[in-house]
């Protein structure tokens, strides 16, 4: 039987059986509704649902939606059966704390039962995608932007940083700007999410940037209520708060600013080989103009050697910056479980939890 | 006693230029950043928005800063503290040795913990490092602080130089300790450091550092820190750095920015010379580039050789212009062979074989090339002639870097370690001064 890769993001978690130069079989929004059964719960007489968000900021914060969630996916989703459950890889992301990972694994062997686990880091798993063991990943997310130099294999630690802002951040700049400039329509945050994908765009430098903000090309989208909005300005302020942190209030560089400098503190060997390796991962990474935008940025940027990014090779599916964290787990499942390199039932049944620390790094 | 399940210790070791932490039973530490922190007066908030101030979400600024020194707004990790900004002091909390300033350690460790770790302080029994020679009153003052601050369930205090050889896998060792803010010699026997003999000199990496910079200003080379260049592209791939101004960045600020660069130039670039250094046969050297950030390639010669000689030869650093006299900085200082040499005869005649025998070398500035060398060669020629002086060092230069966390790592994994923990009931019951005895 295949295993099966999960890839479990703040926005969108990704599954599916490993097959590594497809897209994932499975992208659903990581997030779930709560609704409370008729006389459950005798407090409260209203039934409410509301929204729950099992992966906060990349890391798993609610075990319970979690574990609802991901039944869902393995056994409606995947089709797995109840009694014959298979291997599973899951992705990290940087800076996973230690508790996290020991939860996780034994949520998968107590509650389903898994054959086989695996766990790896996400930026490791991305460069894999694009076919090299060593470079740096720049991997902006919707609740975190994590930059991790790879060296064969291995995240260097003590240089990876990661910055608490991502994807949902930019969506929430975007709300209130639009609430500026539109001051009579009511928005809704998966609205304001859904133009935020269809509309946002990166400036080719500051200069530019600055232009676009004093001219007034305003474009009109019609929002599934009804209502309408202009949208002018905005599209490259959302673009332009990744090169410039200011925006949305940071005291910080900007992305490639960044980059430089975490790479200043690998030893002086490696940082040819890793800023000329460098990798975008993460849905905001297609917006357009943002690959041209970081490539100019890298020219301008503090340091002798310039990053530049790879290419990723023909024979992906195009759009894998949105998912090559899942592509790069399909990849290692097909070394890893062949090779019994993971944990299984009886290690876990033997050690415990922390058996994962031993056995997946 | 603590009888602690598999929960994993936390090892810290809080060096004069670099924190590090992580987890007991890995090969290095997680978060490694400054062991410097920027602040902010915040004098010119007026009395009114102090309450806000109070119950902002940043922990960094405590309330017993209103009391004494005006509100400071503390900023720690290397990544604050690559961001300039107007008025920002940097400050190190330590002090020839000694902790001066209680809140500065308090805030790094709340770093450590909360944004690099990501662990919960009450949970995790913690494995201190300290200076080899440590007073008293500043071990009582940390134990307080861990205890009642982060409420800690177990902790211990380890001193450096027998992490140091325990990390190499021997009980008796001589430790020499070369880090950033300065090189101290301690005999470890069985375990303990042998007090009396331990010596320390304010000479270290960080001084090389300034020398090495003070060295390239006097040749009219200006190291432009990071934030002071921009880029600008005058004709298509043809960039130019241009210099942007800054009147309020502080001079602290500017120093520090310029340090980082200068210590980078240090580590790539210079060497331990296998012979004394002077300067008429190291005249006619052939010059390494290096690139600095804003694109500009200088050429280093015999400052290569030179910089390192002043760990062996002092009175070098006096030939450079704009380094306060020597005789101020470290008055008995004769090299480090003479101050190995002067620390292994302060001890009984019987060990002192044993401890020339395992020299083991730790810290940043030990990761020098060719340093291992050249020390061994000296101590040769000065050490007694049936004494076999062999100097051990790991090849990797991470490894000489962490020696003292490793060595943390190591011990707080030990199986026959888990009953020596110093644990919260004991404190409580016996109060901070029992230290000394649970720690010895």
């Amino acid at each position: 039987m295949e295993a099966v890769v999960i890839d479990a993001g703040s926005k969108l978690l990704k599954a599916g059986t490993a097959v590594p130069d497809q897209a994932p079989p499975m992208i659903i929004p990581t997030q779930m509704k709560r609704m409370l059964e008729e006389g459950s719960a005798a407090d409260s007489p209203v039934v409410e649902d509301f929204t729950v968000d099992p992966v906060v900021r990349g890391c798993i914060k609610d075990w319970d939606a979690m574990e609802d969630l991901l039944q869902y996916v393995l056994y409606t989703g995947l089709e797995w059966e109840e009694g014959n459950e298979g291997q599973v890889l899951f992705t990290d992301p940087l800076f996973t704390p230690k508790a996290v990972k020991e939860q996780l694994v034994q949520l998968m062997f107590e509650t389903f039962n898994v054959s086989g686990f695996y766990a790896s880091e996400q930026a490791v798993l991305s460069l894999y995608a694009v076919g090299r063991i060593s470079g740096c990943t720049v991997d902006i997310g919707h609740g975190k932007i994590d930059i991790a130099p790879v060296l064969e294999g291995a995240v260097q630690q003590i240089s990876s940083k990661r910055f608490e802002i991502g994807g949902l951040d930019l969506t929430k700049l975007l709300a209130q700007e639009l609430a500026k400039s539109n001051p009579t329509v009511n928005l809704n945050i998966s609205d304001v999410e859904k133009i935020k994908e269809k509309y946002s765009c990166c400036a080719e430098d500051e200069f530019a940037y600055r232009k676009t903000q004093e001219t007034n090309e305003i474009e009109q989208h019609t929002l599934p209520d009804g209502q309408v909005i202009s949208i002018g300005k905005e599209r490259y302020t959302i673009g332009e708060a990744l090169f410039q942190p200011v925006i949305l209030g940071l005291e910080a560089h900007g992305i490639v600013e960044q980059l430089v400098r975490c790479i200043s503190t690998v030893s002086s060997d490696n940082h040819r080989q890793l800023l000329e390796n460098t990798v975008l991962c993460g849905g905001i990474t297609a917006m357009p103009g943002f690959e041209d935008r970081f490539q100019k940025e890298a020219g301008l940027c503090s340091s002798a050697i310039r990053p530049s990014l790879v290419k990723p090779p023909e024979y992906m599916p195009d759009k894998l910056t949105e998912f090559s964290a899942w592509v790069g787990g399909a990849i290692l499942a097909k070394v890893v479980f062949p090779q019994n390199q993971h944990v299984t039932k009886g290690e876990y049944d033997e050690t415990g939890p922390s058996v994962v620390h031993r056995k997946c790094f | 006693m603590y009888g602690g399940d598999e929960v994993s210790a936390i090892v810290l070791d809080l060096g004069s230029h670099t924190c590090k932490a992580g987890y007991a039973g890995e090969d290095a530490p997680k978060a490694v950043f400054p062991s410097v922190v920027g602040a902010i007066d915040q004098m010119e908030v007026d009395n009114s928005t102090n309450g806000e101030q109070n119950s902002a979400v940043d922990s960094k600024t405590g309330v017993k800063d209103s009391e004494r020194k005006g509100k400071r707004k503390l900023y720690v990790g290397s990544q604050s503290l690559g961001f300039r900004r107007d008025n920002m002091e940097v400050l190190s909390p330590i002090k020839d040795g000694v902790v001066v300033d209680w809140d500065i350690v308090d805030s790094i460790w709340d770093h450590a913990f909360g944004e690099c770790l990501l662990v919960d302080p009450k949970e995790h029994p913690m494995l201190l490092a300290e200076p080899s020679s440590n007073s008293q009153q500043q071990r009582e003052r940390t134990v307080e602080l861990m205890f009642e601050k982060y409420n800690v369930p177990a902790l211990f205090l380890a001193k450096n130089a027998v992490l140091t050889s325990f990390a190499s896998g021997r009980a008796t060792a001589l430790v020499v300790d070369c880090g950033g803010g300065s090189t101290t010699i301690a005999p470890v026997h069985d375990g303990y450091v042998l007090q009396k003999a331990v010596t320390s000199c304010p000479i270290g990496g960080e001084y090389l550092t300034d020398c090495l910079l003070k060295s390239l200003e006097s040749k009219g080379i200006v190291i432009k820190p990071r934030y002071s260049f921009k880029r600008k592209e005058t004709r298509p791939g043809d960039f130019q750095a241009v210099d942007v101004e800054f009147p309020n960045t502080t001079e602290s600020y500017r120093l520090y920015s310029q340090r980082v660069i200068a210590s980078d130039i240090k580590e790539c670039v210079c060497r331990a010379p296998d012979t004394p250094y002077d300067e008429a046969s190291y005249s006619n050297i052939p010059m390494t580039p290096y690139e600095l950030p804003d694109g500009q390639t200088i050429e280093i010669g015999a400052d290569r050789f030179k910089i390192p000689d002043i760990l062996f030869n002092p009175s070098l650093a006096q030939t450079i212009s704009g380094i306060e006299s020597f005789a101020e900085v470290a008055p008995n200082f004769h090299g480090l062979p003479q101050m190995v040499i002067d620390s292994i005869n302060r001890c009984d005649v019987d060990i002192r074989r044993d401890l020339y025998s395992s020299i083991l070398l730790a810290g940043g500035t030990a990761s020098m090339q060719q340093l291992k060398e050249r020390l061994e060669k000296d101590l040769l020629e000065e050490s007694p002639q049936n004494a076999r002086v062999k100097v051990l060092a790991s090849g990797n230069s991470m490894e000489r870097r962490f020696s003292v966390w490793i060595g943390g790592s190591i011990l707080a994994s030990l199986g026959s370690f888990q009953q020596m923990w110093f644990s919260k009931s004991e404190y409580e019951e016996h109060g901070a001064s029992y230290v000394q005895r649970k720690c010895p």
